[in-house]
């Protein structure tokens, strides 16, 4: 286990990987998570590719111990492993190694501007005058009502508080901050805001495999109320954070992603971070891959995966 | 600049306006026809001169006429059987190792290295490509041509003898699919809404009636709910079908699809590939038409004096509502139209 051997190398990763995200607030786990990651592959040598496979393994497991939500830490370290195993052709172990990181470098780029892309994509649905229920804070919602703002379109933006902390409280005062008309309401007002909204919009931490997200807890009561008064619930997110996750309902999910760390020995009385957001709830995710509906993104994965 | 519309082009709007071209059927060929007089003439040397002439007239077509999804979808068509083309001449010449899925997926993000991702450049010129062209040109023809056809031989294997149906308006695929089904089965009973103001569905009753063995009910809109209890299936046309799987369809097949689904019967829609269009409901204004209200209530009654009169022309089903689609090329569920659309257009080409 990795806690028990940890040597100075592996110190290093999770210095390295909460000093990234230290660094940029704005930056997703997901991405530092790769960004660490490229860094190993750079710094160090390896012998075998068992052993580039083991240490990644490894770092993605130290990386997981920290204290963040660990959904798009385990999709992108996912997504990493696999990516050295398919770059795995009869070459020698230096020459895969420069390819791994040359395509690492150009993946890297590609992610970093998958937000743009998104928000991009949902500047057409976002109209004039119209009015959007939004779930605590998102980034890449708030990078997309942003740009919709600078794009000379008025509207007005709910902005629940989702749960313990203050989340919804920052992403109102981001949205005020860039002129955007917006109001914070409990989490338990979603029921009656609904009926006043055009849309919902909202993040996603993960997104499985059935097409359905995994977000913070609330998303999901917000998705029902979304069906039963009939409004499109749009989902905004990066596609490394795709994982290959099945569950069929709330207690499938493993607990490391529901629970924080500290409260994984007993979590009987504790109350979980996220919800699944079954597919059936969304009207469509817009994702740095286009617009897809929630059964295209288990073709995505299948794709990848197989 | 402003491009300037072809003849051909402005003769087609022309037509199409003066209701002298009816039924997308019509509207793909002419503009089929279109495309193929301008792959035929000299006026491009390479692919790329030959993309931006498309695209330059496509988008002349669709602000002349937003709602004729059709010409659009035709012009993606061409400009990917163009990149295709282009893409496999080039890979004659030089051994150009590409799989040529172009499409963005997860496992290409991960996999591409900094060789492949260069773009291709389709402003080289390229011998042959005028010839492959109009070869896949042919295909496409023959495609549109057969595809009523291929779709109602399908009818068997959905109705059933003493069957109740009920269609809406009058389509030209679901009149073909209707025909078919009565020739092979007995004793079907077929209901139609008249689809008001235009009462297109009396045509199509009036065309039904002729065949032998055969029951034609002929209702008005508002008694749709009421006949849908003791109806086995709903068979009906669009006008286009949209991304994520949803219809523009004639106004009144929403009431007939929230009527199905109240009584659990199942909605069958027959679309051919090039309705199938890579656009979302998103921006409402634009999606629906308002027709002549003259039909809704004569100009010189009294009442029309006073009331605000309106007739739109579509509505938008939600894909949950719809059971199946069927297609020249068989039959499909409506989360499975992504896939359609991925195949059948180039990424690039959505926007036009």
């Amino acid at each position: 286990m990795p806690q028990i051997t940890q040597s100075a190398a592996e110190f290093d990763v999770v210095k390295y990987f909460l000093q990234l995200l230290e660094d940029d607030k704005d930056m997703s786990s997901g991405i530092a998570a790769i960004k660490t990651l490229l860094m190993i592959l750079e710094k160090k040598q390896f012998g075998t590719i068992h052993i580039l496979h083991t240490t990644m393994r490894e770092a993605v497991a130290a990386m997981r111990n920290t204290d963040l939500s660990i959904a798009a830490i385990v999709s992108a370290g996912e997504l990493f492993c696999r990516f050295i195993t398919l770059s795995l052709d009869d070459k020698h172990m230096e020459e895969c190694r420069q390819i791994m990181l040359n395509r690492g470098k150009i993946f890297l780029t590609k992610l970093l501007n998958s937000r743009q892309v998104i928000s991009q994509q949902a500047q057409r649905f976002i109209s004039d005058g119209c009015r959007i229920l939004t779930h605590s804070r998102s980034r890449v919602v708030l990078k997309a009502l942003i740009a919709a703002s600078q794009n000379k379109k008025s509207f007005h933006v709910f902005v629940t508080q989702g749960g313990t902390g203050n989340s919804g409280e920052e992403m109102v005062q981001e949205l005020q901050a860039m002129g955007i008309d917006c109001t914070l309401i409990l989490d338990s007002a979603t029921g009656y805001v609904m009926e006043s909204v055009d849309f919902v919009m909202v993040g996603a931490e993960a997104v499985v495999e059935s097409g359905g997200i995994i977000n913070r807890i609330g998303s999901y009561t917000m998705g029902l109320c979304a069906r039963e008064m009939k409004k499109p619930f749009y989902v905004l997110s990066e596609s490394f954070k795709f994982s290959r996750l099945y569950p069929l309902n709330q207690r499938d999910l493993p607990n490391e992603y529901k629970y924080s760390r500290k409260h994984l020995n007993d979590v009987s009385k504790v109350h979980p971070l996220v919800d699944y957001t079954p597919p059936a709830y969304i009207t469509l995710l817009f994702t740095d891959l286009g617009i897809l509906t929630p059964s295209a993104v288990s073709d995505e994965l299948i794709k990848l995966y197989m | 600049m402003r491009e300037q519309p072809l003849r051909e082009v402005t003769q087609l709007i022309h037509a199409i306006e003066m209701g002298l071209v009816e039924g997308s059927y019509s509207i793909t060929n002419k503009t089929l026809d279109i495309f193929k007089y301008i792959i035929m003439s000299k006026s491009w040397q390479s692919a790329e001169a030959l993309m931006q002439i498309v695209r330059a007239q496509s988008r002349i077509l669709q602000a002349a006429l937003p709602q004729e999804t059709v010409t659009s979808n035709i012009a993606r068509r061409i400009l990917k059987m163009t990149r295709e083309e282009f893409d496999l001449l080039q890979a004659k010449v030089q051994h150009f190792a590409d799989d040529s899925q172009a499409s963005l997926s997860l496992h290409k993000l991960v996999t591409q290295t900094s060789e492949n991702c260069v773009s291709v450049d389709y402003s080289l010129p390229q011998q042959g490509l005028r010839e492959a062209l109009l070869d896949h040109l042919q295909e496409v023809e023959t495609e549109l041509e057969t595809s009523s056809e291929n779709i109602s031989v399908q009818a068997e294997e959905h109705i059933h003898s003493s069957e109740i149906i009920l269609t809406l308006g009058h389509s030209r695929s679901v009149e073909n699919f209707l025909k078919r089904a009565i020739k092979k089965r007995q004793y079907l009973t077929i209901i139609v809404a008249e689809c008001a103001p235009s009462c297109r569905g009396h045509n199509l009753a009036a065309t039904l009636a002729q065949e032998k063995n055969v029951e034609i009910i002929v209702i008005p809109d508002a008694s749709i709910f009421a006949m849908m209890s003791r109806v086995n299936k709903v068979i009906i046309g669009t006008h286009s079908v949209l991304a994520n799987g949803g219809l523009r369809a004639a106004c009144g097949a929403y009431t007939v699809a929230l009527a199905a689904k109240h009584y659990s019967v199942p909605v069958i829609v027959l679309a051919p590939m090039y309705k199938l269009s890579p656009l979302h409901l998103c921006e409402q204004d634009a999606f629906n038409m308002v027709g002549c209200a003259e039909d809704v209530i004569a100009y010189d009654s009294l009442p029309a004096r006073d009331a605000k009169v309106y007739s739109p022309i579509f509505d938008y089903v939600p894909p949950e509502l719809v059971t199946l689609f069927i297609s020249n090329t068989g039959g499909h569920a409506p989360s499975y139209v992504y896939r359609l659309l991925s195949e059948l257009y180039h990424p690039e080409d959505l926007e036009i």
